[in-house]
């Protein structure tokens, strides 16, 4: 079990290659101990929404109607409220999404950096369609809005890392650093 | 009231309340701004941006700004119509594909709005919206979600939130894209709904939409025939049959609301099953017959069984007229007393504990104010399942801040909102309340003043406390102290606190040591004769108060008059012109046993069902067999009804005139809305007639109205109520004289009894008649479903209610399910002493470990065969909520 | 000081003196360069006195809106009847702005230290910094930094042994750039939707659960630690009356040196573009440049001769906003870029208002379709009536967001929508 500082525990990267699957969230050592700290932090426990949905997002790898009725329950909400939060905000995987969930930035500062290009080069190489899963289950490539690093454009996030000063002609090169056998942390 | 101010509206100088916003008060003036998203029972949310007006020059929406003395506000700038017509536009663009008109016409406000501002159609068009077809929800029975009409104000989602507290529903994904939904991956129905429909009656464009209903040609206004929250309705007619229902604004009682049965659950008095014509047994089958043979066989057999061979079963479902004139036929046409009702099974104890302490039986606060408790607990009452409508109260009461105990063996639907939330075993209220009080006197939490100044016997009572110590407590309970010592903090330092109860307290063989545990509790704090405060036996039936108010009980004549006190007897003997028995008659029970162990010969059975609601049911059914003449008066043919010899048509709430008292001892009107339905009558008028038919004399009412100045001559808590003063709202009783106002809660200033104190008892312990063992390993306990009333006998003739709960189920913890191999779903066979009944189990942490329960709304599977008579010596109240049984799959 | 490239104009740097010096994020390099220092002597200092110095020296947020920091944190109670939180705004989300990223990603403990300092001003005793989501690796350097500094005894009880106690949280968005905006925030911090509140209230009566509540952007609060220690005045050395100090630039766009700059409020913005980021490439004109992040009006390659403070860049018609410059070159296709703008606030608007989530998505499908070939004469009309609309008449200003740019392409680029709809009425 990793060990989080209870400042820092609704900070966590959930966005991740490695799942680590579980069926009901908050009945192991883990999921107590990441709803105990986070519980520590907020005077009232829906402060510990948002961090409850990315540890279900980082244990699963989205968020499924399961998930949502178990944070729901362990918050004293209702289902429907914690449905209305996550569906309010982009990050939260409402469906499954590949092992890589590339996020190619075409906002104004990207779009005048060939974002589109580079977009539609994702695409191509993954042989995927916008926001579809791979058939091996590798990739979902999506265009996002800004990803807030506009000087770097064009701007690629894939799952917890930025890639920057992406162009069309080096996304290969991206898609070979998540590749093969570096297990991403 | 808040100070008047000056303002200037539109160049003109209006008053206005200091409170106001300024959207109040320019609809206050007959100024229409436009708005969406306000509604007045809700918290503003600002979001519609349509009723932007200008104050002091800047734009501000009207809805949640409040008034300022001498602002300056104008609704008419040429900025504030553009921006209202814009915004209109927008919506219209995108909810009515491009056209003002919509089939919701004038129902729908963003079209008469789109109408107020002068939207051009031809504008919209410069938009080009495209085709754009959202799928409708149309899961729920009641009701359909078109995304299509939403215009997204919120206001469902507020009222499910501020008001019903149930959030079943809310605002799904963002921005252009937003739309209403329910619980994820999930359809309306399966959510948490509650299918009351308050956000359907709110809904501005009809996105929300009832399914069932008709516009009526008129409404007549009367009171809900369900629980006892005594809700005002506006039934909708058309030709003779009703078609819409709506909660009537007026009534504090409910305020407009309504919950689902009370909405939709009207339906039945449509049903193509209701009896229509009397029916009497020849050769073993039922068989039509006319009234004048009915009548007059039930009049010639009920003359050869006067006194004790005859008993009357009235109904807490009848009027106050109709109890008063079967309670008074009884005793001045049959000379008994033997007449009793269903209150015997669900509240006897609070009535016979409350005038142990306080004096009168009745809930002491207004449903009303319990919002406005600071603290509420709530003890044996699942409130939002069986009193929809005053769970209502709990919310608003949390709400605003209020604290929340919730004590119940299983984990109710209320337990969510709980600040503490005690799962008791059931049937340890009495160590779980003597506990709480024992912790309130050792940390000098009571009120020295008001035990000292208004109550007696506090001493001995005191001494009482101390074999509550803590480890006995505990194992009586099964809860930790201190969870119970917080409790009793909680309601101590939190005044004006309210206890809650329901059957959970009365329906024990200790029942009335329960009730009087609840009235020393409260009178320990000096949480008696305070508005939001006191003890509030929370009554089932429509009419339950009344039935009791009106003297259908064995003991006491109308206004709980002792039938042994000569002065009583006299005063009825020579209102009636009759001799009266001077002897208590015989209680439910006792009435079904004398027809095996007695003198029982006949029973005149109105409005009940004890083949299903009686405990240990299958003794009812044999008494009903072998019992010489049972007459059955109902609108259905219920399971009880095929024992009948004959069966008598009565005529349901809706097709007559009178009253009910509610829960809250408001006496309301009840309203003929359609004709009877087929050959049925009133129950007034089939009791009068075979009063007629038997000689008797005072059984010729011309109205309702003429049987309740009867009433008031006789009843000195009624003495002021008539129908004329309770036309629009009803009266509270005590109301002794036709210029008092009613009461708004009781025992303000004394208790009504001798001496004027209440009496602090002394309570011990006992443990429920029927505790687990090898054989018999699991407790049952009985409950109820929001989605059914009672024996069901109107409500599964409603087919939106029975699809939302359409069978039995059997409540099992997965600790026992796991044990006994049991999953949701298994078909199992619950077995007690008594009988043994087959259901499907339903799987649920909401029973405690070693607790299964059960409704008893389902003949399929007659719960009440299983459960256990042994009653209360005082109350003479079965023990419904605790038997042992076992479960196996079946 | 600049990150990727430098510069060499003469500033004193602030915020930037350590951007691309990993080692600066480990505290015992950090503690070398000076770190926490203010904090020793804002634990000693009585809460009036450290926003009277921050009054004093005139630091304005840096989060778009300039409002004046010490004015901000004097309008919270000075009598305490329960908690105050301090909410540090670190979900950057301005197309066209990414300098919070560089603080939190260069000096942490910088961030951290100005929160403490900002928190003791203001009463608070729980500080959260709320990310946005994406932000992953460089929330993961500021939790790193973060847990540190409690190790340390920097934040938690007992800090440098003061008796003063003052916890920090770092909590993390999930996509949502209203989740920026001040009450936005607070909602979801508080675990709801990122949904703008009406004010009154004002966070400073009752924001995050309920509690007298001041929300900073990271710059404004990084600057802090440096004027505690060196005073008001040392501050005002740089910048103008008005708008004192010095300020991270965000360039990008069409540039020969696009990053982080750190400069002196007042400088001209055509020095920005050219001098400091080499102009566009390959030679090529600009066109216009969105000065202050993508909610501000587009000036024309003639209008950048503007002092880049914020009463300056209002004169011109535009505003400083977050300082992100966007430059668009000469090929740029200005109904495009427009349409990619409006594409952002359409998907970023909450829903709540009617105007805001109807409007900004007619703007962005208007655009479309004369982008698409498809648009009309009698669509620029409707476009300026959307202006109207989306301006000044929603809880936030998100839909009035859109409007400057759009606005602003519609005024000085008329031509090139008139060119795509090719006369078509």
């Amino acid at each position: 079990m990793k060990k989080v500082h209870p400042a820092v525990v609704g900070a966590q990267p959930f966005q991740l290659a490695e799942h680590r699957p579980v069926e009901r969230l908050f009945e192991d050592a883990e999921g107590r101990d990441r709803l105990e700290k986070s519980l520590s932090r907020y005077p009232e426990k829906k402060g510990a929404l948002l961090p409850m949905l990315a540890y279900a997002q980082e244990r699963n790898g989205w968020l499924s109607p399961e998930a949502m009725e178990e944070i729901a329950e362990a918050l004293d909400l209702t289902p429907a409220y914690v449905r209305s939060v996550a569906t309010f905000y982009t990050m939260y995987a409402k469906r499954p999404v590949g092992r890589y969930w590339i996020q190619v930035c075409t906002c104004i500062s990207c779009h005048v950096n060939r974002g589109e290009e580079v977009f539609e080069s994702f695409l191509e190489h993954t042989g995927t369609r916008a926001g579809e899963v791979s058939e091996d289950g590798r990739y979902t490539v999506i265009e996002a809005e800004c990803l807030g690093a506009c000087g770097f454009a064009t701007v690629v996030q894939v799952n917890d890392r930025y890639f920057e000063n992406v162009t069309p002609e080096t996304v290969p090169e991206v898609l070979a650093q998540l590749e093969p056998g570096e297990p991403e942390a | 009231m808040s100070p008047k101010i000056e303002i200037s509206l539109n160049g003109s100088t209006v008053e206005a309340d200091a409170s106001a916003t300024v959207l109040e008060v320019a609809l206050e003036h007959d100024l229409f701004v436009p708005h969406l998203c306000h509604h007045p029972d809700l918290e503003p949310a600002g979001v519609c941006r349509l009723c932007l007006v200008e104050v002091d020059g800047r734009m501000v929406t009207a809805c949640n700004t409040p008034v300022t003395a001498g602002a300056k506000i104008r609704t008419d700038t040429p900025t504030v119509q553009q921006t209202r017509l814009g915004a209109v536009e927008l919506l219209l663009v995108n909810h009515h594909g491009g056209t003002i008109d919509c089939e919701e016409g004038e129902a729908c406000d963003l079209n008469r709005i789109a109408r107020f501002v002068g939207a051009d159609e031809a504008r919209l068009g410069r938009y080009r919206p495209p085709d754009r077809t959202l799928p409708v929800d149309g899961s729920n029975p009641f009701f359909t979600f078109d995304p299509g009409l939403c215009v997204l104000c919120g206001i469902c989602v507020r009222t499910c939130d501020e008001i019903v507290g149930v959030a079943a529903i809310d605002f799904v994904k963002r921005g252009f894209d937003t739309t209403i939904g329910s619980a994820p991956g999930k359809q309306w129905i399966d959510s948490d709904c509650v299918s009351c429909g308050e956000c359907v009656e709110r809904c501005p464009t009809g996105s929300l939409s009832f399914t069932g209903f008709e516009t009526p040609e008129y409404e007549v206004t009367t009171t809900c025939t369900y629980c006892g929250c005594g809700c005002g309705i506006h039934l909708g007619v058309s030709g003779d049959r009703i078609v819409s229902a709506r909660g009537q604004r007026e009534n504090p009682s409910n305020e407009g609301r309504l919950c689902v049965k009370g909405r939709f659950g009207f339906t039945f008095v449509n049903s193509p099953e209701r009896l229509t014509t009397p029916l009497i047994r020849r050769n073993g089958a039922l068989e039509e017959a006319t009234w004048d043979e009915a009548l007059d066989l039930v009049a010639a057999r009920f003359s050869a069984a006067r006194g004790d061979a005859f008993a009357a079963i009235a109904s807490a479902k009848l009027t106050n007229e109709e109890n008063y004139l079967i309670q008074k036929f009884s005793r001045a046409v049959m000379g008994t007393n033997n007449v009793d009702h269903c209150a015997r099974l669900c509240h006897s104890p609070s009535v016979a504990g409350l005038v142990q302490s306080f004096g009168s039986g009745a809930m002491t606060s207004s449903s009303k104010d319990l919002g406005d408790a600071r603290c509420i607990f709530a003890i044996g009452t699942n409130t939002t399942a069986a009193h929809p409508i005053i769970g209502l109260q709990i919310m608003r009461s949390i709400r605003a801040g209020g604290r929340l105990i919730v004590a119940n063996p299983r984990e109710i639907e209320l337990a969510r909102h709980a600040d503490l939330f005690i799962q008791h075993r059931a049937g340890s209220d009495v160590a779980l309340l003597m506990g709480m009080m024992r912790v309130i006197v050792e940390e000098g939490l009571h009120d020295p003043e008001f035990i000292e100044s208004r109550c007696e016997n506090f001493e001995a009572f005191q001494e009482s406390l101390a074999e509550y110590d803590d480890a006995t407590v505990e194992e009586k309970t099964g809860v930790p102290f201190a969870k119970i010592a917080e409790a009793a903090r909680m309601y101590a330092e939190n005044s004006p606190a309210a206890i809650l109860y329901a059957m959970g307290i009365t329906q024990h063989t200790h029942g009335t040591d329960n009730v009087l545990a609840t009235s020393n509790l409260a009178m320990l704090t000096g949480n008696v004769g305070v508005p939001s405060g006191g003890v509030n036996p929370l009554r089932g039936q429509s009419n339950v108060q009344g039935a009791c108010d009106m003297g259908a009980l064995p003991n006491v004549y109308p206004g709980y008059q002792k039938v042994e006190l000569p002065e009583v007897r006299a005063k009825f003997e020579q209102a009636w012109g009759a001799d009266l028995d001077d002897a208590p008659g015989l209680t439910h029970l006792e009435i079904l046993r004398g027809v095996t162990a007695g003198p029982i010969r006949a029973i005149y059975l109105v409005g009940e069902n004890p083949a299903l609601s009686e405990a240990d049911a299958t003794h009812a059914r044999e008494a009903m067999e072998k019992v010489d003449f049972l007459v059955v008066q109902d609108i259905f043919l219920t399971e009880s009804a095929e024992y009948a010899d004959v069966v008598l048509p009565a005529a349901s709430f809706a097709e007559k005139d009178g009253t009910f008292t509610n829960t809250e001892r408001r006496v309301q009107r009840v309203r003929k809305v359609i004709p009877p339905v087929g050959e049925s009558r009133s129950d007034a008028w089939i009791t009068c007639e075979i009063a007629r038919r038997m000689g008797a004399s005072g059984f010729e009412f011309e109205s309702a109205e003429a049987v309740m100045e009867e009433i008031a001559s006789l009843t000195p808590s009624y003495g002021g109520i008539t129908h004329d003063r309770i036309d629009q709202v009803g009266l509270q009783w005590p109301c002794p004289d036709p210029s008092h106002p009613g009461t708004r809660y009781l025992h303000a200033e004394t208790f009504p009894r001798p001496g004027g104190r209440g009496r602090f008892v002394p309570l011990e312990y006992r443990p429920p008649d029927e505790e687990p063992d090898a054989e018999y390993p699991l407790v049952l306990t009985t409950e109820r479903s929001l989605y059914h009333y009672h024996t069901a006998t109107m409500t599964r003739r409603v087919p939106g209610l029975e699809t939302l709960r359409s069978e039995e189920l059997v409540e099992i913890h997965p600790r026992d399910a796991v044990e006994l191999q049991i999953a949701s779903g298994d078909r199992v066979r619950v077995t007690s002493r008594r009988g043994e009944v087959e259901a499907h189990a339903l799987v649920t942490e909401a029973s405690p470990p070693g607790t299964i329960s059960m409704t008893f709304h389902f003949h399929e599977s007659p719960t009440n065969v299983l459960t256990n008579a042994a009653w209360d010596p005082v109350a003479k109240i079965p023990e419904t909520k605790v038997c042992a049984v076992r479960v196996e799959r079946a | 000081m600049g990150f990727p490239h430098d510069h060499d104009l003469e500033i004193g740097t602030i915020l930037s003196r350590h951007f691309g010096d990993p080692k600066a994020r480990e505290l015992d390099t950090w503690l070398t360069y000076g770190g926490y220092e203010g904090l020793k002597q804002a634990v000693e200092m009585d809460p009036g006195e450290i926003t009277t110095i921050v009054k004093d020296s005139g630091l304005r947020g840096r989060g778009g809106a300039g409002f004046p920091t010490g004015l901000k944190w004097s309008f919270m109670p000075q009598e305490k009847s329960g908690p105050h939180y301090l909410c540090c705004n670190a979900d950057e989300s301005e197309p066209g702005a990414f300098k919070d990223r560089e603080i939190l990603r260069w000096v942490p403990h910088l961030l951290i230290e100005g929160c403490l300092i900002a928190a003791r001003a203001i009463r608070a005793e729980h500080a959260y910094i709320y990310v946005r989501g994406e932000y992953f690796p460089f929330t993961s350097i500021l939790n790193d930094a973060v847990v540190e500094a409690y190790e340390a005894g920097y934040i938690g009880r007992d800090i440098l042994g003061s008796g003063w106690d003052c916890d920090l949280t770092v909590h993390i968005g999930a996509g949502a750039y209203i989740a920026g905006e001040e009450t936005g925030l607070m909602s979801s911090l508080t675990g709801g939707r990122a949904e703008p509140k009406i004010k009154p209230p004002f966070p400073a009566q009752s924001g995050v659960f309920g509690k007298p509540t001041t929300v900073n952007n990271v710059e404004t609060l990084a600057a802090v630690p440096m004027i505690l220690i060196n005073g008001a005045d040392w501050y005002r050395q740089w910048g103008t009356e008005k708008s004192p100090g010095t300020k991270l630039w965000c360039c990008s766009g069409h540039l020969v040196r696009p990053g982080n700059y750190e400069l002196e409020l007042g400088v001209p913005l055509k020095d920005v573009i050219y001098d400091v980021c080499g102009g566009a490439p390959d030679g090529k004109k600009i066109k216009a440049v969105i000065p202050g992040g993508s909610s501000t009006a587009m000036l024309t390659a003639d209008e950048l001769d503007v002092p880049s403070t914020y009463e300056g860049l209002q004169e011109a018609g535009s505003s400083l906003g977050t300082a992100s410059p966007i430059v668009l070159n000469e090929d740029t296709n200005i109904v495009r870029a427009m349409r990619r703008i409006a594409d952002f606030y359409a998907h970023e608007s909450c829903g709540q208002c009617v105007q805001c989530r109807e409007g900004t998505s007619w703007v962005a499908k208007i655009l479309k379709r004369i982008e698409d070939g498809d648009g009309r004469l009698s669509d620029l009309d409707t476009l300026y009536d959307l202006c109207e609309q989306l301006t000044g008449r929603t809880i936030c200003v998100l839909a009035d967001s859109v409007v400057f740019p759009l606005r602003s392409s519609l005024d000085k680029f008329r031509d090139e929508y008139e060119a795509l709809i090719g006369g078509r009425a």
